[in-house]
């Protein structure tokens, strides 16, 4: 991890991508502090999944800039590649492969030093040491979703990206996840969490956006937010910009 | 502008229909089939001609991602298939005639066959993918591998023809050109050329009506 | 270890890996290579044509549909829970990922390739010729030029909604040439005629091997970027 620089460690600026006509993301701008976790919301087709595909590379945006630490970035060179971890809500894994040999080939792709122990400490972080031989394909989704955590942190990114974390996850494996999420909030990490799930997006963060139609229209720091009334706020948000039902 | 191009080469195409009927002699020992060469040979030019243009803009459009190199390289690919088309009747035409058979694996027609074929791959990867934009890099892709094969399979298909026999033929060669028919040939190689890139601007025009409608729609 | 050699090998590594678990691909190419020699036993007649005679081209059209059908393949295992994706994020060259799938797809093809060679010996008392090395030498540069471009295509063809039934009506134009050359080198080698019949088809078989592999390796990137 690099030296906490002064500004943001992530910036977006008239971001956009257009499928055809469709505009799944039209024109955002956004600043990630350094140790910050944000929290994405938003209806589905908001083009929340197609923003963290921008910011990871995956996309290549129609217009705008992505700065990090405020110089512009190519998103799909290997220095941000490398900087970068992110969860989708599939593992990226291969059923066939075990839990240490999936691990074992990313530490290879990413070119990692001390590839072998890294192995082990992220088999550690989530759990997974005494299954770590048996191939993937035997895991339970709670499992993979660990697994895929644990991929996704191998490279020790400084910027984090999770869409759907949560989906389809039994409690254990939820509590796993948390613990997770909780100790990436070393105040160096900048984390950017998509999800549906509002109170778990609330407890972990602390900013809180909402993304409609392609736009943020909303953005508030998570303590102005009270759980009891955030389902409301959010209903009316997203109803005020003309998105659909929640 | 366009439509220019294409009007004049389309008076070209008369003139040549002309020349072809009326003014050329008839070729000594083919008789009068002989004259389907004189579509058939600009025809040839203008298949292959597309297909390097095809291949260009397939580069231009990878490297800069700039839609407009995309619309101008399936303009000139519809064009192309086109011509190809016409390349592929007219030959088995002549040689019914010429060589007492429709089809022989003369490495030339072979070739245009084969093109045929990479064209037809060309749109139908394009036309198979949900996001249009990877359907145009894939049909880029198709385009230039098309285009750096070609000559191979050219040089190929020349030297398995000079190790099989061939069948029995009335005359294996074009006819030898005399002055008038070689000025037809170059008359319908002129025509054949402008009126394909008159068709293909129309074409291209098309394809830019088309973006922009869909940009509008979408609003 | 070179970092680029070791992303390479990452992904040699981990395709023959899953292959050694699965066994799928060289099960059905080395079922189907098997299987059609079966079928060309009652299709020729020994009668009218030696098998001899027509081994090489017999030889040549499996290793290019018995290949088809594994390196189809290769980018559908890929797609399972969107493992591809992951790959994409790293910090590979994508020709590094290009290369690494050709190797492996080399190694797999060649094995069913050997198979087939040994079946027709098995099978038809197909005799190799006195220059066996130069006849595994020709068919192992057609294997790997083959798998150059069915890998490019096959990358191409798995973005697609028609899957890999688009596959042939790509390749199979483009590989006119290596079916020339190599049908051309194979047929006299299994003739016993001399070395110096063969050595020019052999040369281009290994330039077109070359030229593809550099083609894909280049436009590899512009296929599996969105």
């Amino acid at each position: 991890m690099t030296a906490t620089a002064p500004g943001p460690r992530l910036e977006a600026e008239g971001l956009a991508r257009a499928f055809g006509a469709h505009r799944a993301v039209d024109h955002v701008s956004f600043t990630l502090e350094p140790g910050e976790v944000v929290a994405l919301l938003g209806p589905n087709g908001a083009g929340k999944t197609t923003l963290l595909r921008l910011l990871s590379g995956a996309l290549r945006p129609s217009e705008g800039v992505v700065k990090l630490d405020g110089r512009a970035l190519d998103t799909r060179g290997p220095e941000w590649q490398s900087r970068v971890g992110v969860l989708s809500h599939q593992g990226f894994l291969y059923g066939h492969l075990s839990a240490r040999e999936n691990l074992r080939f990313y530490a290879d792709l990413y070119a990692l030093d001390h590839a072998r122990e890294r192995v082990e400490r992220g088999l550690e972080s989530v759990q997974l040491t005494p299954r770590a031989d048996d191939t993937v394909r035997t895991y339970s989704r709670g499992m993979r979703q660990r697994l895929a955590l644990a991929r996704t942190l191998l490279h020790d990114p400084d910027v984090v990206l999770l869409d759907e974390p949560y989906t389809g996850l039994d409690a254990h494996a939820a509590a796993v996840l948390r613990g997770v999420l909780e100790a990436l909030r070393d105040g160096a990490r900048t984390v950017l969490l998509v999800t549906h799930n509002l109170t778990e997006g609330l407890a972990l963060s602390d900013r809180i956006a909402i993304q409609v139609r392609g736009r943020w229209v909303h953005e508030a720091p998570a303590r102005d937010f009270d759980p009891t009334t955030i389902h409301e706020r959010y209903r009316q948000t997203v109803e005020g910009a003309g998105g659909g039902a929640p | 502008m366009a439509s220019a191009v294409a009007l004049l080469g389309a008076s070209l195409l008369m003139v040549l229909l002309w020349m072809v009927f009326f003014w050329v002699p008839t070729e000594a020992v083919q008789g009068v089939i002989q004259r389907i060469f004189y579509v058939h040979v600009p025809a040839a030019w203008v298949s292959f001609m597309a297909f390097g243009i095809v291949a260009l803009c397939g580069v231009m459009y990878l490297w800069l991602k700039d839609d407009r190199f995309d619309r101008l390289a399936v303009s000139a690919a519809e064009g192309g298939m086109v011509f190809t088309t016409i390349v592929l009747l007219t030959g088995p035409l002549w040689g019914k005639i010429a060589w007492g058979t429709y089809w022989t694996w003369e490495p030339r027609l072979t070739l245009t066959l084969l093109l045929w074929f990479i064209y037809l791959g060309y749109f139908m990867v394009r036309n198979a993918t949900e996001n249009p934009e990877r359907g145009k890099r894939f049909a880029a892709v198709v385009g230039i591998v098309g285009a750096l094969d070609i000559p191979l399979i050219h040089v190929s298909v020349l030297w398995f023809r000079s190790l099989h026999p061939q069948p029995v033929v009335l005359n294996a060669e074009g006819p030898a050109l005399d002055a008038d028919m070689g000025i037809t040939i170059g008359m319908g190689v002129l025509a054949f050329t402008v009126f394909f890139f008159g068709v293909m601007m129309l074409r291209y025009q098309l394809e830019c009506a088309r973006a922009r409608a869909e940009l509008l729609e979408a609003r | 270890m070179n970092a680029y050699l070791r992303q390479v090998y990452a992904v040699v590594r981990k395709d023959l890996l899953q292959e050694l678990r699965t066994r799928q691909r060289v099960a059905t190419m080395g079922a189907f290579a098997v299987l059609v020699a079966v079928l060309f036993n009652y299709a020729v007649d020994p009668t009218i044509v030696r098998i001899q005679n027509i081994a090489a081209g017999l030889l040549w059209m499996t290793l290019i549909f018995a290949g088809i059908m594994g390196v189809g393949r290769t980018f559908a295992l890929e797609a399972e829970d969107g493992a591809f994706q992951g790959v994409l994020l790293a910090p590979i060259p994508r020709d590094a990922i290009y290369l690494g799938k050709v190797i492996s797809n080399t190694v797999l093809v060649t094995v069913v390739v050997a198979l087939t060679v040994g079946v027709f010996g098995l099978f038809f008392q197909l005799q190799y010729g006195t220059h066996p090395v130069a006849l595994a030498l020709t068919l192992f540069l057609g294997v790997v030029g083959f798998v150059a471009l069915a890998t490019l295509f096959g990358a191409v063809t798995a973005g697609t909604t028609l899957g890999e039934a688009l596959l042939p009506v790509l390749l199979f134009p483009l590989l006119v040439p290596l079916v020339v050359y190599g049908v051309g080198a194979t047929g006299r080698l299994l003739q016993n005629r001399p070395l110096a019949e063969v050595e020019g088809n052999i040369r281009i078989l290994g330039a077109f091997a070359v030229a593809c592999i550099a083609i894909g390796a280049v436009l590899f990137r512009h296929v599996v970027e969105d």
